[in-house]
């Protein structure tokens, strides 16, 4: 039988040689604190595969969780765009038991209005040989029968008893590779936040399904349709990604979200919510024995599952410049994208230490050319995107700096992106980057929800947390000729996405 | 009882931080441990309830030293030796408010270029290689009413770190490159200003508030910008800063005394000043119910603020205003989160807050966006609430969840370093009392739901609210007149 618990001094040998990396950096309470670090580090893992980390930090009486569920946007298929991220809205509404005065009868009712959608939804497709009589009368029982259930509902409970125990920075996110429950309580609750936690994902009821689907909507229209930037990432990642799912927006499209219904976001949770694709961190003023006997009490009877598929759609390779342009009514913005590996690649080293040279602080190689020297732009820099788990973009952006053009800013990046091509990088911005990637490690580590969503991000993502640490030694190995070698692979005309907001003229 | 048995020792510690200012030496806040209230638990329903809670550990208050340098700067310390860094945050009493109306913009480029523009001795270049090369960073702005600094360091590197800091700080060169490429970032902002829907609404929410002519809601315009010359950069910088007229905060892995020595040595030789601070007219509001519009055709959806003035933190009322904000507009189990989002399906944000500034009075804002065909049915919900706030006292539950959701997230004012001494830097600055959030609380726990009644129907005028709506008039549910006589705003960006 399978062990279900091992503890960490596993790869002890990796560790020393990381602390010894820092050390060049930094004084020996660093060195100190790393060994601290591992001996405050315990893992588990349950039988039905749900993966624990805990680290002890015993600084103040408080501890941040972070669930981790190793599911978002791209796991969805055309038609159901959006329902990750909709899933994470329902997944505060409640349980069987929180929630409901009798979840019985309360769920007969929400089979009702189910019943009634899809009736709506089959008179919309029959068209013009629809009756718009019997619409308006299903529209009313729709909403009569929302009504009802809602009698049955104990309103807001689960975010209630979250929110009066003392929760801090209650919230969840969606992005394109998961999807992330987050909160903080004092170290006392942390049996509630377990008790709650593992109800949430074991007997989730998508009450409310179609009221929350309204506010996702208002979301969407927030964020994106009524937004500008959000306007162009939309169409620029639509024009990057041709197969892959990266192309499709994290919120959905609006024909998606104004039809899904409940059975499809059920199904979605039964597929991708089993234990074996969430990873839990926790990190705080904890007993890890403590954490570990609540974390088989009441995690440790959900059924297992299986491990969902990860995508199988690969992007092909792009053949020729792609090329967006919005106009709008908003001022120029310029994104130019290129296709580039994943995160847990071999080159993504050697594309960090790229971002930081290019882009980070005011010594980056963009902000000195186009806003500091040539004052065309107001920014510039580069970032990776949408998502990092599958191959992704990396993007350049510039902001034009009133009276300058998007032409100007491209023509500036190009520049830019060339002398990467062709001239290594110098010994001191190598020296730079990798200084700054050790420190800002350094600093992340004094921040219980920062470090919690670090190590689940590395475990999810490399398969070990350690990689947190060890990533910097493949960050200091880096060289200039390695980041000419991948400026020359993939910053190529025919791998490229341009997308740009062009000022509409004002209409009078 | 304990809370209040602390406060007294809070206070003792108060009346001794005034006179060891004074004798200028160092002195150390007694360590004082805070408990938390006992929770009430009901043992039946789902099984979350029949949790026990251990009894949370103690709060530990940090000790945080002070001392009066003799230059007048008033340090403010606390050893964290968790992690080799170090870390400073200064506050200078100036502000925009002090800047003239016709160079609005002008204490804002000034924070900018203090660090920009380098010194006598370095280059704005120079110190961005210096300092990025060391994985370090030195900031400096200038805010409405308040200036700042800040310094992160890994501690090896702290000599440079202060010594660049209070070069930036002294000696500003004020370089012409640097005043034109934050003239270029001013200019291009307003340029920008009127792209995204919901800057613009708060934007001229503020202005409607404060009046559009106030220090406090006034914005630049191409011609303030272009107004701002070098020599107005440098009168501005000779008249605030002065050591006695900062105040500097510095947490961290150090050892106070050493950290104080080396503090004195950055900052040798900086000569006091007295400074007369130039007057700010008195506000007053003048209470009345508008509905206003802003056209914005490239929007399906309204951004919506409705409100009037709101208040000041020293006001009495206070207390009880920060629990009727948790019911009304503050959070997940907030009224209007749960029936205009929740119920209604109405909006994806919405939030209402009766703000509360130091030293001048806060805006009460309620504030949400919905789509265009349900702008009215969204305003008239909003209202709704503030109506029924002044009308009835919160449930019994309401306030329960209100207090106890504060009370049980009360340490967490207290998980990091830096976040409790930065709260006694600004206190200070303020001139309140350096245990206002003690004090907060032991209030708190006495507030009775008729508090809350009585506070808002003083504070709260539901039937003079000001309304702003930016959106696309032709899709509303309503035309915005059902509401009231509408007057549009045209915020058309004036030429240079």
């Amino acid at each position: 039988m399978k062990k279900d618990t091992y503890y960490f001094p596993v790869s002890f040998r990796k560790l020393v040689l990381v602390f010894l990396i820092l050390a060049s950096i930094s004084v020996p309470a660093f060195c100190q604190y790393l060994e601290g670090f591992e001996e405050r580090m315990t893992e588990f893992t349950l039988n039905n595969g749900l993966k624990f980390l805990v680290l002890e930090r015993h600084e103040a009486p408080v501890v941040s969780f972070h669930t981790y569920a190793n599911v978002g946007s791209s796991d969805e298929v055309k038609g159901i765009t959006g329902l990750a991220h909709l899933f994470e809205h329902m997944a505060f509404k409640g349980t069987e038991t929180v929630g409901s005065k009798d979840y019985h009868a309360e769920a007969k009712a929400i089979a009702e209005v189910d019943r009634l959608f899809e009736e709506i939804k089959a008179e919309y497709r029959k068209d013009e040989d629809g009756d718009p009589n019997l619409l308006l009368v299903l529209e009313n029982e729709f909403q009569q029968a929302q009504q009802e259930a809602g009698e049955f509902i104990v309103h807001d409970e689960f975010e209630e008893i979250l929110t009066r125990e003392g929760a801090s920075g209650l919230n969840a996110y969606t992005s394109c590779d998961a999807t992330r429950y987050i909160s903080s309580f004092p170290s006392n609750k942390i049996e509630l936040w377990m008790s709650l936690e593992s109800d949430r994902f074991a007997n989730p009821v998508l009450r409310e399904f179609f009221k929350e689907r309204e506010v996702v909507m208002e979301e969407r229209r927030l964020r994106t349709e009524s937004n500008p930037q959000g306007r162009l990432f939309e169409e620029f990642f639509a024009a990057a990604f041709k197969a892959h799912p990266y192309g499709e927006p994290v919120v959905g499209h609006m024909s998606d979200i104004q039809t899904i219904t409940r059975s499809e976001a059920e199904n979605f949770f039964r597929q991708y919510y089993s234990p074996r694709n969430l990873t839990i961190a926790i990190v705080g003023d904890v007993e890890p024995e403590k954490v570990k006997k609540l974390a088989k009490k009441y995690f440790g009877a959900i059924d297992g599952g299986t491990k969902p598929d990860p995508v199988e759609t690969v992007e092909p390779p792009q053949l020729g410049e792609r090329r967006v342009v919005l106009s709008d009514a908003a001022q120029p913005i310029l994104l130019i994208g290129y296709h580039k590996p994943e995160f847990d690649h071999p080159e993504n080293a050697a594309f960090d230490v790229l971002t930081d040279i290019v882009s980070e602080g005011r010594t980056a190689r963009l902000y000195k050319a186009l806003v500091k020297e040539q004052k065309i732009a107001v920014a510039a820099g580069a970032f990776g995107g949408p998502g990092n788990k599958y191959p992704n973009l990396f993007t350049f952006y510039a902001v034009a700096a009133k009276g300058h053009s998007n032409t100007e800013c491209e023509q500036a990046l190009y520049e830019q992106i060339e002398k990467l091509k062709t001239e290594p990088v110098t010994q001191e911005e190598l020296k730079k980057a990798k200084t700054r990637s050790r420190a800002s490690v350094v600093r992340s580590l004094a921040s219980n929800s920062g470090l919690a969503a670090q190590l689940a991000f590395y475990q999810v993502a490399t398969r070990d947390w350690r990689n947190l640490f060890i990533e910097l030694e493949a960050i200091d190995n880096v060289t200039a000729e390695d980041i000419m070698g991948i400026a020359n692979k993939y910053f190529t005309v025919e791998n490229r996405t341009v997308g740009m907001i062009e000022t509409k003229p004002a209409e009078n | 009882m304990k809370a209040k048995k602390l406060f007294a020792v809070k206070a003792a510690a108060l009346a001794l931080f005034c006179l060891v200012i004074a004798a200028g030496c160092f002195e150390n806040v007694k360590l004082t441990k805070v408990k938390l209230p006992k929770l009430k638990v009901s043992q039946q329903g789902a099984s979350y309830k029949r949790i026990k809670y251990p009894k949370l550990g103690d709060i530990v208050m940090p000790d945080v030293g002070k001392v009066t340098l003799d230059n007048g700067i008033k340090l403010f310390l606390l050893e964290d030796h968790e992690l080799p860094i170090i870390n400073v945050s200064v506050m200078i009493r100036t502000g925009s408010i002090f800047e003239p109306a016709d160079e609005i913009g002008l204490a804002s480029i000034c924070g900018e270029v203090m660090r920009t523009g380098g010194t006598k001795t370095r280059t704005g270049d120079q110190i961005d290689e210096e300092l990025e090369s060391i994985a370090a960073r030195v900031e400096t702005s200038i805010g409405v009413d308040s200036g700042s600094a800040s310094m992160s360091v890994l501690k090896e590197d702290v000599d440079v770190g202060l010594e660049i800091l209070a070069d930036v700080l002294r000696n500003p060169a004020f370089a012409e490159d640097k005043i034109e490429l934050a003239k270029i970032k001013q200019r291009s902002y307003i340029s920008r200003r009127n792209d995204n829907p919901g800057y613009i609404a708060s934007r001229e929410y503020y202005k409607l508030i404060y009046g559009a002519d106030s220090v406090y809601a006034r914005h630049t315009e191409y011609a303030t910008i272009n107004a701002i010359s070098r020599g107005d950069l440098v009168e501005f910088h000779k008249k605030f800063f002065y050591p006695n007229n900062i105040r500097l905060a510095v947490w961290g892995d150090f050892d106070s005394e050493q950290i104080i020595k080396k503090i004195e040595k950055a900052f040798a030789g900086w000569q006091q000043k007295v400074i007369i601070l130039p007057a700010v007219g008195d506000f007053k509001y003048e209470y009345k119910s508008t509905v206003n519009l802003i056209r914005k055709d490239d929007i399906n959806q309204s951004n919506i603020f409705l409100g009037h003035i709101g208040g000041l933190k020293s006001d009495r009322d206070y207390f009880a205003l920060v629990l009727m904000n948790r019911v009304l507009g503050q959070g997940f189990t907030s009224r209007l989160f749960r029936n205009v989002r929740s119920r209604m399906g109405l909006t994806y944000s919405v939030f209402g807050v009766y703000s509360a500034e130091y030293n001048y009075p806060g805006v009460f804002y309620v504030g949400s966006q919905t789509k265009s065909e349900s702008t009215v049915k969204a305003i008239e919900a909003m209202e709704q609430e503030i109506k029924k706030i002044t009308e009835e006292e919160v449930t019994e539950e309401e306030l329960e969840i209100a207090r106890e959701s504060f009370l049980n997230s009360f340490v967490f004012n207290f998980d990091t370093k830096g976040e409790v001494i930065r709260r006694l830097l600004v206190y200070d600055y303020y001139d309140y009392p350096e245990d206002f959030l003690m004090k907060m609380k032991e209030k708190i726990e006495e507030v009775t739901r008729q508090d809350i009644l009585k506070v808002a129907q003083k504070h709260l005028r539901p039937e003079d609210v000001q309304v702003l709506v930016v959106g696309r008039p032709g899709d509303f549910d309503e035309p915005l007149s059902a509401l009231g006589t509408v007057n549009e705003i045209d915020i058309t960006i004036p030429e240079q």
